[in-house]
């Protein structure tokens, strides 16, 4: 038997409301595949921001605080850094490198970053273009900066865009110093591919602070002189090895400063994050079987309008089986087509807002439709198709002398 | 039992002291059929006629299988229609008896071709190309295009064509017709009527419930049926 034609021809005649009830289903699914696949496009995107970042040390207070201004680099007050611990720690050797990171200041809204060129060189991996800094008045940026390698610019204090103190004029808000562009580094997808990266003791001296060697000195990086080093608001730390990270961890962990690994800060992050998911996700579940209960029961009053047909399949000798199967068949191709749109839909809105929140926060998300979606998917449809059978078994039993009459 | 030399090609579809009742409103049973008994022979065109409600239409589902009568029985040769389980009469129904409603009762969004075709699509999951075939050859003599878009186009005339070629699909031996020509003009009834009686000289059993006086006219036997009885039985004639 062939139930295709019928099921077709139901489709055709109900066509605005079959369109309704298939986004409908669609609208559900794709909420609840968005917010799988865009939690996990945020971890994985997040973890691998953070996956260059071995060790930080920060003054003690909020990981998740100290963690998004060093990694993610979102604007908040940090305590700093006694000077002499600071030294101490940036002239560790016990690292294979220890870069500050001295941030606070902008240009044009993307952040600017005091490094050291090791810290550089460990994020990119290699420039994409030009050379690494080589004087205090040089820099690299990232690879999604807007500034061009040879371009000059004069950064701000403060890190909204168009300077802080002057509503919004980045030239009021400038330090005197103007800084050329000349390394532009490898994508990272992380905030840094938008940041801009300095030596340190430019950020120092643009703040008037000791620029970390002796005065006159155009010295970059380590050693730093204990005598002429400032408070640093939080530093990362290279390590060989995962021992000696732990080692590290273990002994910046105190009255002074507090160590972490990004990973235990964002574990932190992902069980808020999950707990949002799981709520949204329930809300997705319920909101779905609504639409699913209120799409079937709207598949009865439809029936009811088909009964005629269904009255003449019985007369010209249909099997009530193939009642049944046109019945089943309807409803199912309503909730198979709607899933499958919602589905697509999901990964659509998915992908619109990591393409958001990337532009917001310069992190690279990458959402796909994982087991996780497929599995929902399947038993929303496995659901929808047992749920189908109902208006589709109570229309089978339909007394066919009786109906005759009625219809 | 042997079956004679003499014995037609079709069985004879027969009604045997048939009765039924229907619940009325009132929670009571009201008589529907009685004590009908009336022969229906391959190769004629019967007419069945009689006021509104007594009991013609019930009478054609009963030959149908549709109803199952409480007393009497319906016989097509030698097979006891109304003792047949419903999916067994749903079969039967099938492959040996074609249909034609009132109102046609024709899938409206499907062509002509498909809607003639409606009937194997029960059995058939990949339409044999006999069959199609032959819906094509229905259509053409019934004057009909196999492919003029959905049905809910053509006129009523040509819808009941449709009608008539979707019954003769699976060339039953038994056609059944319950007011074919009533909501068609004077010029389509005419047709249809002519229609059926070559049906029926085709050597089936073509039964119609009908007011129109012309189709009766043309019937080779007559039944005339008033409050659930047959009042004036017909005699049959030879094609």
């Amino acid at each position: 038997m062939n139930p295709w034609p019928l099921i077709r021809a139901a489709l055709a005649r109900y066509r605005w409301s079959a369109l309704a009830f298939v986004l409908l289903v669609a609208a559900g699914v794709a909420l609840s595949v968005a917010i799988v696949s865009q939690e996990r496009a945020l971890r994985s995107g997040s973890a691998r921001a953070a996956d260059r970042f071995d060790l930080i040390v920060a003054a003690p207070g909020s990981r998740t605080d100290s963690l998004l201004s060093t990694v993610f680099l979102r604007p908040g007050s940090s305590q700093l850094l006694a000077p002499a611990f600071s030294a101490a720690l940036l002239n560790n050797t016990r690292g294979s490198f220890v870069s500050p990171l001295a941030f606070g200041d902008s240009y044009r809204g993307q952040p600017l970053v005091g490094v050291t060129a090791a810290l550089v060189e460990h994020l990119s991996g290699g420039l994409a273009e030009g050379r690494g800094f080589a004087s205090r008045a040089e820099a690299v940026v990232g690879s999604a900066s807007r500034l061009q390698v040879g371009e000059k610019f004069h950064p701000a204090h403060g890190v909204q865009h168009g300077g802080e103190n002057h509503g919004g004029d980045d030239a009021l808000d400038a330090h005197g110093v103007e800084i050329t562009v000349v390394g532009r580094m490898q994508p990272t997808g992380s905030p840094w591919d938008r940041a801009a990266m300095v030596p340190v003791e430019l950020v120092w001296e643009t703040h008037h602070l000791p620029g970390g060697h002796a005065p006159g000195s155009l010295q970059l990086g380590p050693p730093f002189d204990v005598a002429h080093t400032p408070g640093i608001p939080a530093a990362v730390v290279r390590t060989a090895n995962l021992a000696e990270a732990y080692k590290l961890r273990r002994a910046y962990t105190g009255k002074e400063s507090m160590a972490f690994f990004p990973a235990e800060a964002l574990i932190q992050l992902y069980a808020v994050l999950g707990d949002i998911r799981q709520l949204m996700s329930l809300l997705a579940v319920v909101t779905q079987a609504l639409v699913l209960l209120s799409i079937i029961a709207s598949v009865f009053i439809l029936f009811r309008l088909l009964m005629p047909q269904f009255v003449t399949l019985r007369a010209l000798g249909a099997p009530r089986r193939f009642v049944f199967a046109v019945a089943w068949g309807f409803t199912a191709a309503l909730i198979l087509a709607g899933i499958l749109a919602g589905l697509l839909g999901g990964f659509a809105l998915s992908f619109g807002i990591s393409g958001w929140l990337a532009q917001a926060t310069g992190v690279s998300l990458q959402p796909r439709l994982g087991g996780e979606e497929a599995l929902m998917a399947s038993v929303l449809l496995l659901i929808g198709l047992v749920l189908a059978g109902l208006p589709a078994w109570r229309l089978q039993r339909l007394s066919l002398a009786g109906a005759l009459k009625d219809y | 039992m042997k079956p004679s030399v003499e014995a037609p090609a079709v069985p004879t579809l027969e009604a045997i002291d048939v009765g039924t009742t229907f619940a009325d409103a009132g929670g009571g049973r009201i008589a529907a059929l009685e004590q009908i008994s009336a022969r229906f022979l391959p190769g004629q065109l019967s007419a069945i006629v009689g006021p509104s409600g007594s009991g013609k239409s019930t009478l054609l589902h009963a030959l149908a299988g549709i109803v199952v009568p409480q007393q009497g029985r319906v016989l097509f040769g030698d097979v006891t229609l109304s003792a047949l389980d419903e999916s067994r009469r749903d079969a039967w129904r099938l492959t040996h008896c074609g249909m034609v409603f009132q109102d046609f009762r024709l899938i409206d969004e499907l062509d002509a071709l498909a809607n003639t075709l409606l009937p194997a699509q029960f059995m058939h999951l990949r339409m044999p190309a006999a069959l199609r075939e032959r819906a094509l050859s229905l259509l053409a003599d019934f004057g009909l295009p196999p492919r003029s878009g959905p049905v809910a186009r053509m006129s009523r005339g040509e819808q009941q064509r449709v009608a008539l070629a979707r019954a003769l699909l699976l060339d039953p031996p038994v056609l059944l017709a319950d007011e074919p020509t009533a909501s068609l003009d004077a010029e389509n009834g005419r047709r249809i009527a002519e229609s059926l009686l070559a049906v029926a000289r085709t050597g089936k059993t073509v039964i119609a419930v009908t007011h129109d006086e012309k189709l009766s006219a043309l019937a080779d036997q007559r039944l005339t049926m008033k409050a659930g009885r047959m009042v004036l039985p017909h005699p049959v004639r030879q094609p």
